[in-house]
């Protein structure tokens, strides 16, 4: 007998990182499930469920590989996400999930792969990026362009750190600051100056609506084909299931059909989102 | 008796000369004889426009949305929208320019008088033709209307299918125009509140089983807010299916923004609702009736507005909606002003 | 099996089915509905459309998913509110209900199984009335794969002969529905058939209204996203949600906790009936609303009823009831705007 799927399972949150202070704040939350439990595919997301506000969908951050935990890093921005960063270690929440497609990993075996991220952006990309970086003999090259408005609003700082010994990193601020020794500019701006090859690559690019669409036009100018070029949708959603309505972009609903499309998916559906 | 001719003459000769961007008057509809809202943005159209015992919408309404419209656009065209009133829908002119929430240069009012009926009741109409479909409506001779079904013509009184609020009318002429069409015909009404009155006459207890009962059968499909001119708040306090959000707002304003009302349909949040809304149309609610032609289970809204109405007129002395000069009621206050309750 | 229920006896049967809720319908202050038949003897069939259709019965506007409280142990304690009770029946259903029905069975189903639909979707008994003359001047069912005397989604048919009922049992449901009826029903005769259908047959004649020609009309809605049709067509919605709450189709939800305790914490979560009508509908918490003005969320409805549901489910996501044409406040009439669609030039 199958669970209720609107019954979310009970989870404790083991524990909470500030990556972003300030107003627009963002916290990186780990969380055990207390019974059972569930595996997922990088680029899906679960329901998270604060008791009294309301469910809010969150990319799960963590790698599938990893077993221990479940990762996400959420932007305060609402009622329900308030709430989340109020939580402490040992809080409970609800989780439910795992929903939505995934980034078809194994069809990238032997592909050189670029995540281009932006502010909050870098988390539904994180479980593919730590994924593939796991697995880096089955991949080529792995090259990380992200930014962020300005250094404080950089998420994963210290991971970031410790990445730039394991692959490619490049990462922007919008305005200059006095110690940024690196690019200033946009994440699109910063594509065009690294001009990484098309060649053999797959490339997946999140963020805000606007970094998505320079950064897409960007990465077509280098040569990406539409094919290659991967990000992840949101949308306001309740069920997470494909069947309150709310989701959709043409005949797609992004929690099921979504969040991971393709550029040459994404293009064909109406440009409502 | 009010032509068509003479209304689309006008309205094409405001389209010729520029004069207004577009009119929002009644066409009829797809079946021929209910009238629905129409905007003539061409002078070769003002065919469209009819006048009939069917043009019960409140077109004013249409008024509130083109102000919205404006403020969306960066370089707005800023000449008038011409729009047809009858009585009761000039008075939420009269309300709205009190209010100061449109400019008198923003309409071009185009008054319609109900002489001597008014318009029709649809329910009312239904029950009289018991089955026969009504094809065509107009207004008789003699204070009847001549209805064409599909199985003949009847001729029935107006006072048995006009809407209740006309029963009860005290502004069958609208009270500011740019042009008026029709007669200033003069008619009394004996008992202006007289459905409030059935209703006041009950006891507390049978009082609150009524509404209770009516209320319950609420949809919350918020047709009664959508449809009522007044009800412009871009954030209704009472439940919010908009929310003024902008880039700027915090996540702790958001947060922390109070939801008064569940979105389920159960009684304490429906009356919370409904009572809420009549307070804030007290002084405002001109009677136009169209909450309660729009619910779809027939709850007698006008009643709650009514009785408000009622209380202005009883404790402040205030006529609603008849003079724009005049202050809105809850904004000004006389030292003649009952204050009895002031304990 | 075909029966003959004569038109008298009709309470007998209601009387004999206390293991269930019966609804038919009902004339409360002018309005039809479906409700709880409290009186057997006054429940009637004689009657043209409800306002709300009996989608209402397996997806209710309002109901539990599950009671959360606060707890010692584990945090909190989730208890499951499954739909409990007797099965529901519901007697007059028409036609374009019943499609309807399979409809949102389409949406409630599949891979992912919503339990709370389908527990009252399976124990509920659909008793169509086959509408001999239509009950709405609005209908036009024939013209999206539906017709007068359909028997999709429905358990049992029951057509009026006058002064009795013809009574085809569709399905387990319906079968044992008419046998809890027992002696009141009888064999029905050939004559009674052919009778039955003769008034089938004439039923599809005098529909009032259709919408012709449509085959093409996905397509075309399809190149016309972008077009400022949407924009005049809207112009006089005033965006409540009586389209979408009465029709029999539409399946949109929200979900909310509601709250009923703060210490403990203890409450409810919510499912209730959402339109994509309302504005805040899509917003994200951001206020960035994919949707922010009437002509994108009308282009919405439409697209949602005539496109992207044919794409995935090859059925037109509308049975043809005219509900939201007779109820809109200001007219807006859904067979016009698709036929506009169709004869669109850009």
């Amino acid at each position: 007998m199958s669970a209720n799927v609107y019954l979310p399972k009970l989870a404790k949150v083991i524990s909470v990182k500030e990556e972003v202070g300030g107003v627009r704040s963002i916290k990186t939350f780990r969380t055990q499930f207390l019974d059972g439990g569930f595996t997922h595919k990088c680029g899906q997301c679960a329901m998270l469920s604060i008791f009294g506000k309301g469910e809010s969908m969150i990319s799960i951050s963590s790698s599938p590989l990893v077993k221990d935990y479940l990762q996400f890093s959420i932007l305060k921005m609402g009622r329900v996400t308030s709430a989340i960063h109020d939580l402490e270690v040992g809080n409970i929440i609800g989780i439910r999930g795992p929903y939505g497609n995934a980034f078809p990993i194994e069809s990238w075996k032997g592909k050189n792969i670029l995540f281009a991220g932006g502010g909050i952006g870098l988390a539904p990309i994180w479980s593919v990026l730590q994924t593939t970086l796991l697995l880096k003999k089955d991949y080529g090259g792995l090259t990380l362009i992200y930014g962020a408005r300005t250094s404080p609003d950089i998420v994963f700082k210290e991971e970031l750190a410790d990445l730039k010994s394991k692959m490619t990193v490049h990462l922007s601020i919008d305005v200059a600051e006095p110690d940024w020794k690196e690019f200033v500019g946009f994440v699109a701006q910063n594509i065009l100056d690294k001009k990484p090859s098309p060649e053999n690559s797959i490339a997946i690019t999140c963020g805000p609506p606007i970094m998505i669409k320079t950064c897409i036009k960007a990465l077509s100018e280098i040569g990406f084909k539409d094919e290659q070029i991967y990000t992840t949708v949101e949308n306001k959603m309740k069920c997470g299931i494909g069947k309150c309505g709310r989701c959709n972009i043409g005949r797609h609903y992004v929690c099921k059909d979504g969040p991971v499309y393709s550029w040459a998916e994404l293009r064909q559906l109406p440009q409502e989102y | 008796m009010v032509k068509h001719e003479d209304v689309r003459a006008e309205a094409k000769k405001l389209l010729e000369s520029g004069k207004v961007k577009y009119i929002i008057a009644y066409e009829l509809g797809a079946d021929g004889w209910k009238a629905n809202p129409v905007f003539i943005k061409k002078p070769e159209d003002v065919d469209k426009i009819i006048w009939g015992p069917t043009c019960y919408h409140n077109l004013v309404r249409f008024v509130v949305d083109e102000k919205r419209r404006k403020a969306q656009q960066k370089n707005p065209d800023t000449r008038p929208v011409g729009v047809v009133v009858k009585g009761c829908d000039s008075r939420a002119i009269v309300i709205l320019l009190q209010e100061k929430f449109i400019d008198r240069k923003d309409v071009h009012i185009i008054g319609v008088s109900c002489e001597t009926t008014g318009v029709i009741d649809e329910r009312k109409l239904a029950k009289k033709l018991k089955g026969r479909i009504a094809k065509a409506i107009e207004f008789g001779s003699d204070e009847n209307f001549l209805i064409t079904t599909d199985s003949g013509t009847v001729n029935l009184p107006a006072s048995e299918i006009m809407a209740d609020r006309c029963l009860e009318c005290i502004a069958h002429v609208p009270v500011i125009t740019d042009v008026l069409f029709g007669e200033k015909t003069k008619r009394t009404v004996p008992q202006p509140f007289g459905s409030v009155e059935k209703i006041e006459n009950l006891s507390s207890e049978d009082r609150w089983k009524f509404w209770n009962e009516q209320l319950e059968k609420c949809v919350r499909c918020y047709a009664c807010r959508s449809v009522c001119p007044m009800c412009y708040c871009d954030e209704c306090v009472a439940d919010t299916i908009t929310f003024a959000v902008s880039p700027d707002t915090t996540a702790e304003e958001k947060a922390q923004k109070i939801k008064w009302l569940d979105k389920s349909p159960v009684i304490s949040e429906n009356i919370f609702y409904h009572m809420v809304r009549a307070i804030h149309l007290a002084g405002r609610c001109i009677d136009c009736g169209e909450c309660e032609r729009a619910c779809p289970v027939n709850i007698p809204l006008r009643m709650l507005n009514k009785k408000l109405e009622k209380e202005a007129k009883l404790l402040f002395g205030y006529d609603v909606g008849f003079d724009p000069e005049k202050p809105a009621l809850i904004s000004c206050f006389r030292d003649e002003d009952p204050e009895d309750f002031i304990r | 099996m075909d029966k003959i229920l004569a038109k008298k006896d009709f309470p007998r049967w209601l009387e004999a089915l206390g293991a269930y809720d019966v609804y038919a319908p009902q004339l409360i202050d002018d309005v039809w509905n479906y409700e709880l038949a409290a009186d057997p003897k006054a429940v009637s069939l004689d009657y043209p459309q409800t306002a709300i259709p009996a989608k209402k019965i397996v997806f209710p506007q309002r109901e539990f998913f599950f009671e959360f409280r606060e707890a010692d142990t584990d945090g909190y304690e989730l208890k499951e509110l499954l739909p409990e009770g007797k099965p529901a029946v519901i007697f007059g259903v028409r036609p374009c209900e019943g499609k309807a029905v399979t409809l949102t069975d389409l949406v409630f189903g599949g891979e992912i199984r919503d339990d709370y639909y389908w527990k009252r979707r399976n124990a509920a008994v659909l008793v169509g009335l086959a509408c001999a003359s239509p009950p709405s001047t609005n209908c036009f069912c024939l013209s999206v794969n539906g017709s007068p005397h359909s028997k999709e989604g429905l358990d049992v048919l029951m057509t009026d002969l006058g002064d009795q009922y013809f009574v085809e049992t569709l399905t387990d449901k319906g079968k044992k529905l008419v046998s809890e009826g027992g002696a009141i029903f009888h064999e029905a005769k050939p004559a009674d058939k052919k009778a039955a259908e003769k008034i089938h047959a004439d039923s599809e004649k005098k529909l009032a209204r259709e919408l012709k020609n449509i085959k093409d009309v996905p397509a075309k809605l399809r190149g016309m996203f972008a077009s400022p049709f949407w924009d005049d067509e809207s112009m006089s919605c005033i965006r409540c949600g009586i389209c979408t709450y009465l029709c029999p189709t539409c399946h949109c939800f929200d979900i909310n906790d509601e709250v009923e305790s703060q210490t403990p914490l203890a409450g409810r979560r919510v499912r209730t009936w959402d339109t994509c009508q309302f504005p805040d509908f899509t917003m994200h918490s951001s206020g960035h609303n994919p949707r922010p003005d009437k002509a994108a969320r009308l282009r919405q409805r439409i697209n949602h009823k005539f496109q992207y549901f044919v794409e995935v489910w090859q059925n037109y996501q509308c049975t043809g009831c005219g509900r939201c044409i007779t109820l809109c406040p200001v007219g807006i009439d859904i067979i016009k705007v698709v036929e506009k669609v169709r004869d669109h030039v850009s």
